[in-house]
């Protein structure tokens, strides 16, 4: 077992990578109660299509790996939920483009919880009927977010933006999709890629290192995994410009929703790359659209947004957005000044003092969020996928120049790769 | 990031609303053993700065100190409005910050503290709450004096704002009518929120329980920088305050940082009195609103006759578990499991108000089918059918709530103020305690108590008529 500690933050991981692939994590949280723990496979909507070692390359149905992830929780014994509760802990999952995460949180029990969490996730088990079942609960999950406007403006934007790549796709498909999904397929998906090699595990809380490493590593030693060869994933060339410059769509809602944002040129990065492009572009957008900036209060005092109003960037190895907006009574007027205003911006360029400014904001920001064993597992996970480390975050955010946000304005800043995405209220509703 | 929080589907919603699972916890730090498991329990302390009640919870878990101020004001129609402005014109500027992007860059410079101002209701209590949460400056290299900054902007943040004569900033209150009616109008945007506060709203129509927190259209017209500023300083002067405190720093210099930066007088406070609680009429109420929506909202709306100042309020806990609160409850089974009607399906209490709702989201043709079978889950409770597993596993997802709370600085003071609201403060060992007590007669008993007393529809527009399904 290994050792990572983090000075500033005064916090120290542990970690091992195990005989079957398995990463193994793990971060004393003294003096909390709670035991976070995530067991991940870095397997999300967006792969479609692959080749799974040594077979045959698929495609398979939009809304699978959701569809699995709610699968997984069904046991030849029951559902897990059940036990879980026995056992004192708060289960769930979630599914995100690129992830696939498994997890609980509790006060008690923790080893208890820990076996049941990897041996549920090591063990599948589908029949048709609760194949057939699960379509009516997912189902109506998505009909919820049919009516959600955040989601619809959201995804109406990653739409907009993208003509081939699946980050276009649903996360939970679409009814239709849903429909075409059966076990065989299921298994395919599974065998594919929850193999150890693909996935990680993370605890955090009020733990003794030793002890849970060797509880992970004696579970892992009583399973026989093949040693499994590189899964190949298959995603289509996906152009600069963007699909549509605009989606709008009419919803019965209040006020309208628009969100804007710019197609990321600059991608194939991993590792400290990565969280450097990231970074700078992070930073850039807070000088742009964040609540100290002078855009900012210009539109809030044109009455054109409100308090809700954000952004946000996300950066994989292959491909990348950034997105902005919220609620606003006049989304032409508000697209019309982002037109307006951003040539100037990019032309004028960030100066010094800005960037030490939000250089601050989001050190104090991240200590903050240091709180939360939730974030600090998922984005440590999150970043590993991506081939870097989270402790590395804070030392690379204070090496920043500002040259290097400057760069990344002028280049992301791109009206090729701009779209818009608008939900209105419907008329006479 | 704001934006990010949807890009994650989940296998069960865990909130489908915010929840208020009540605890409180005073004075000092303890550990309590529980059947050999330690728990770290948090303490406030809490003495009185003046007329003010000053909460300290002296801890050196988390890397951030939280400052909150709680004023309390009666939920009524002739205030609702006006209490509900306010937070938002409080955090447009200050005497030092007088312009709105200058407040916002002090923040920055005060390494991103995250300021938050909000109204909610606890029972017919109207809060105002008004918060900072800023680094510890032992986790920085420099910024010694960061807490005493942040605690002098919290405090003109509060008592400080912009006037103009005896007024408030004239184009500040204008902007922020302008945003109030905006966050009314959008009610209807999360179809989840909206189900829940019309079921509410219908309930308990003619009780001041029925108002939205946000407040209402009808009143933005009258309100001006004058009537304000007048209803601020009545406000601030007479009702109860309390200001919490939590982080790694000890009673005394908490104390200090209220002298420094929180004006105090000696004068009484109003109490505000607690809900009405009504008990169940018997007779059911059917409801239905009709929108552009793809999915039916199927809510319920109980009256318990049991709040948090009572002593079967851990009972009614335990019956809130069993039904509806988690997934083994007889709600996700039922409706989702077995009948694979709805992706969720739960319930939850409002522990002042003494209200249990139901919610949950279905096909609009399936209406019947689900609301038999959320009623026989009822009428299940009542004859007390419920297994020994079912009792257990609520208990010890009950005991993890309760305990996890103590991680999170905004649950501390959540579950202290609920304490101090109802009177009737639980430390967390004590509640943990009275869960662990309650038996399966015990939950039976509050099963009699509880009153379906309203079904509410929020359906699609096709169809005829007022028909359900």
């Amino acid at each position: 077992m290994k050792k990572l500690e983090h000075t500033q933050l005064k916090e120290t991981l542990h970690f091992e990578k195990l005989p079957n692939g398995l990463q193994v994590y793990l971060l004393p949280k003294p003096g909390f109660n709670k035991t976070y723990a995530t067991f991940t496979t870095r397997y999300g909507s967006i792969d479609n299509h692959f080749i799974p070692p040594g077979k045959e390359e698929v495609r398979v149905p939009d809304g699978i790996a959701h569809f699995l992830e709610h699968k997984m929780f069904e046991e030849p014994d029951g559902d897990v939920f059940r036990k879980f509760s026995n056992q004192g802990a708060s289960a769930n999952a979630f599914t995100s483009f690129e992830r696939t995460a498994y997890l609980f949180s509790c006060t008690e029990n923790v080893k208890k919880n820990l076996t049941t969490l990897i041996d549920f996730v090591q063990n599948p088990y589908f029949t048709d009927q609760s194949v057939e079942k699960e379509k009516g609960i997912i189902g109506q999950e998505i009909r919820m977010y049919d009516d959600n406007p955040d989601w619809r403006s959201y995804f109406g934007l990653i739409e907009a933006m993208f003509q081939n790549h699946p980050v276009k796709i649903d996360i939970a498909g679409t009814v239709e999709s849903i429909a075409k999904i059966d076990k065989e397929t299921l298994y395919t998906c599974y065998e594919t890629f929850y193999h150890p090699s693909n996935m990680l595990l993370f605890v955090v809380g009020p733990i003794e290192p030793e002890d849970i490493m060797e509880l992970v590593r004696q579970n892992q030693a009583g399973k026989s995994y093949d040693s499994q060869g590189e899964i190949r994933r298959i995603y289509p060339d996906e152009p600069l410009q963007v699909a549509e410059q605009k989606k709008e769509v009419s919803l019965s809602v209040g006020i309208s929703k628009c969100l804007f944002g710019f197609k990321e040129s600059r991608t194939g990065l991993t590792g400290d790359d990565l969280v450097r492009q990231e970074l700078a572009t992070e930073v850039m957008l807070e000088a742009i659209f964040g609540q100290g900036s002078d855009l900012y209060q210009a539109l809030y005092d044109e009455g054109l947004i409100d308090d809700h109003f954000g952004y946000d960037y996300n950066l994989e190895e292959g491909y990348g957005f950034s997105m902005a907006g919220g609620d606003t009574p006049d989304p032409d007027a508000l697209l019309g000044r982002i037109r307006e205003e951003l040539p100037r911006i990019a032309e004028a360029g960030i100066p010094e003092e800005v960037v030490e400014r939000i250089r601050k904001k989001k050190l104090g920001t991240y200590l903050r969020y240091y709180n939360s064993p939730e974030w600090i597992a998922n984005q440590f996970t999150s970043y590993k996928f991506r081939g870097t480390d989270l402790f590395n975050i804070i030392p690379l955010l204070e090496r920043l120049k500002v040259s290097e946000v400057n760069r990344r304005l002028n280049e992301h800043v791109n009206w090729d790769c701009f779209a818009a995405s608008i939900v209105r209220p419907l008329e006479g509703d | 990031m704001a934006l990010s929080f949807l890009v994650q589907f989940s296998c069960w919603m865990r909130k489908p609303l915010p929840t208020g699972i009540a605890s409180s916890v005073p004075k000092g730090n303890i550990r309590i053993g529980k059947r050999g498991v330690d728990v770290t329990e948090l303490r406030f302390e809490t003495v009185d700065v003046g007329n003010l009640r000053v909460h300290v919870c002296s801890t050196d878990k988390f890397k951030t100190h939280m400052m909150v101020a709680m004023v309390q004001q009666e939920l009524s129609p002739e205030t609702v409005t006006l209490h509900a402005l306010l937070p938002s014109v409080l955090q447009r500027g200050t005497r030092s910050y007088p312009s709105t992007v200058q407040l916002k860059r002090k923040l920055d410079e005060l390494y991103g503290a995250n300021m938050f101002g909000d109204v909610f209701k606890r029972g017919e209590r109207h809060i105002l709450q008004m918060g900072l949460e800023l680094p510890d400056a032992a986790y920085l290299s420099e910024a010694d004096a960061l807490l005493d900054d942040g605690a002098a902007f919290l405090g003109e943040l509060l008592h400080q704002p912009v006037t103009e004569g005896e007024a408030f900033r004239e184009s500040y209150v204008k902007a922020e009518k302008k945003n109030l009616r905006q966050k009314i109008e959008s009610l209807m945007d999360d179809k989840i929120r909206f189900a829940a506060h019309r079921c509410v709203e219908e309930m308990c129509e003619g009780e001041p329980y029925a108002l939205f927190n946000h407040g209402r259209l009808q009143d933005l017209d009258a309100i001006d920088p004058q009537n304000l500023y007048t209803y601020y300083q009545e406000l601030l002067s007479s009702r109860p305050i309390d200001l919490y405190f939590v982080g790694n720093l000890d009673t005394d210099r908490a104390v200090r940082l209220v002298e420094n930066h929180f004006p105090s007088g000696n004068g009484a406070r109003r109490e505000i009195s607690p809900a009405a609680v009504r008990e169940g009429a018997g007779e059911v109420r059917e409801v239905v609103d009709r929108l552009d929506v793809n999915q039916g909202k199927l809510n319920m709306g109980c009256r318990t006759g049991v709040t948090l100042a009572d002593d079967d309020y851990p009972a009614l806990q335990m019956y809130n578990g069993i039904l509806g609160g988690f997934p083994h409850s007889k709600l996700f089974i039922n409706v989702r499991e077995k009948a694979s009607l709805a992706y969720y399906a739960a319930s939850r209490l409002e522990s002042h108000k003494g209200i249990l709702t139901v919610q949950s989201g279905i096909e609009i043709d399936n209406y019947q089918k689900a609301v038999d079978i959320i009623r026989e889950q009822f009428d299940l409770m009542e004859r007390g059918e419920f297994t020994d597993a079912e009792v257990n596993q609520t208990r010890a997802m009950l005991t993890n709530q309760l305990k996890e709370r103590q991680d999170r600085a905004h649950d501390l003071v959540d579950s202290h103020y609920h304490g101090m609201l109802s009177g009737r403060k639980r430390p967390l060992d004590q509640m943990i305690d009275e869960v662990q007590r309650v038996t399966a007669d015990q939950v039976k008993a509050v099963a009699g108590k509880v009153r379906l007393d309203t079904i509410y529809f929020l359906r699609d527009k096709g169809g005829v008529g007022n028909e359900k399904a």
